[in-house]
């Protein structure tokens, strides 16, 4: 993507970072989540109205009724908030947070070309939308009015400023599988990030720092989803991102190919995360490990948001705990809903 | 005609305000960002952020003291 439409400023970092510090304020603390545990979807969602969500909550409430509601109501919501940063953010804090925003104009992608070819109507199709990226939801209607795939891929590209290879789009229609175009982007997402990001500065450094991070535990998290299932070597690496810090090409390739995870075990002990998740990894609970490393990203993040108060950090902070607190939200309902046991949801949720 | 040590101490009254008046600039401005932002999310402290923003407004009247005392008190 390009990012040259207000580049070459310095951010206006008071501005926003006042802003996000008062929004962080407003978010859930662990103990919300304790009492909405208790309680049934109506009244998670009275709970959630008090708490912030009550606009988006009131709008959609004439279509839309419980479970179905408050999912749609938590991501609106974050949706207005990302976007309102995005907006009163200037020169290279706008260019870095619209890259860290991008995955959300990736999603709205995914889910116009899984609609069309489920062949769901363009309304249903809409209410999945989350425009929280820089596509605002004109550009997304749009999108949704194209009736062919490669009609969708090539507007989205023009919006979007990205180039999807020919050769990627050919083996989409060659084998009709969508998960050819979503890998190229979530990739594409992750390098372009990167590399927006100008390392010249300490805190521009911590974050940059902080998504090939990201990058490692994305990585691994797609090798042990894909050890669970029993997919090993160039399988999985057809799925791993390039530009991680700790994992690299030789790690990568070494973890991909190992048939059971004993025997890289003593690898992924020396990783910064290793520790963490050790005894999930021996009792093979990859679910536990994956919600486990999750909380230790949140944890990073977290530390680090106090170092550089004038810098992208705590947007960035902000912006990872609000997605956490919607996931969190929308967790606990739809585990109440399913009639989960309240210790089960209470291990899928990320609270530090 | 002035004298060249009246000249003087009038440019140093200047400097002392002018160059004050410059820092408190610089620093209001992300405190007035700030106070921008913060009022932006929660009108009701508006109080509490004026008194923010005015605070680096103090390194002005330092200036201001200094720029009365050379002027009263050395050219007097």
């Amino acid at each position: 993507m390009r990012f040259s439409r207000r580049n070459g400023k310095k951010g206006n970092y008071a501005y926003t970072v006042a802003r996000v510090k008062a929004k962080k304020s407003l978010l859930m603390a662990n103990e919300d989540y304790d009492k909405m545990l208790m309680m049934t979807v109506p009244e998670i969602s009275r709970y959630i109205s008090e708490a912030g969500y009550d606009k988006e909550m009131a709008d959609l409430a004439g279509r839309l009724s419980g479970l179905n509601l408050l999912e749609h109501a938590t991501y609106m919501n974050m949706a207005k908030v990302f976007s309102s940063i995005l907006k009163s953010s200037t020169g290279e804090l706008y260019d870095m947070v619209s890259a860290y925003l991008d995955k959300w104009d990736i999603w709205n992608l995914k889910v116009i070309l899984r609609g069309k070819s489920y062949n769901l109507d363009a309304e249903s199709i809409r209410e999945d939308l989350v425009p929280a990226g820089r596509l605002d939801t004109e550009s997304l209607d749009r999108l949704v009015a194209l009736d062919i795939d490669e009609d969708i891929i090539s507007e989205f590209g023009r919006m979007a400023h990205v180039k999807i290879p020919a050769d990627v789009i050919a083996a989409y229609k060659a084998s009709g599988n969508l998960g050819e175009i979503e890998d190229f982007l979530d990739k594409a997402h992750y390098e372009r990030l990167i590399q927006s990001i100008n390392p010249a500065s300490r805190p521009s450094n911590i974050f940059r720092n902080y998504v090939k991070e990201e990058v490692d535990l994305k990585n691994f998290e797609t090798i042990l989803k894909l050890k669970a299932e029993g997919i090993h070597g160039d399988q999985v690496m057809k799925y791993m991102i390039s530009g991680g810090k700790r994992i690299d090409d030789k790690l990568l390739t070494h973890l991909a190919n190992a048939e059971v995870m004993e025997s890289v075990m003593s690898e992924v002990s020396q990783l910064e995360f290793g520790e963490e998740i050790k005894d999930l990894l021996e009792s093979k609970d990859i679910r536990g490990a994956v919600s486990r490393l999750k909380r230790f990203e949140m944890q990073k993040a977290k530390k680090f948001s106090h170092l550089y108060p004038l810098s992208v950090i705590p947007v960035i902070d902000y912006m990872i705990n609000k997605e956490n607190e919607v996931r969190n939200i929308r967790a606990i309902a739809r585990g109440t809903q399913s009639g989960l046991d309240r210790e089960t949801i209470k291990g899928l949720l990320v609270v530090q | 005609m002035v004298d060249e040590g009246t000249g003087l101490i009038a440019i140093g009254a200047g400097l002392a305000v002018g160059l004050t008046g410059l820092g408190a600039g610089m620093a209001e401005k992300d405190v007035g960002a700030a106070a921008v932002g913060a009022i932006t999310e929660d009108p009701s402290i508006f109080g509490k952020a004026m008194i923010f923003m005015v605070l680096p407004e103090t390194i002005v009247i330092f200036g201001l003291v200094i720029a009365i005392m050379a002027i009263f008190v050395m050219g007097g």
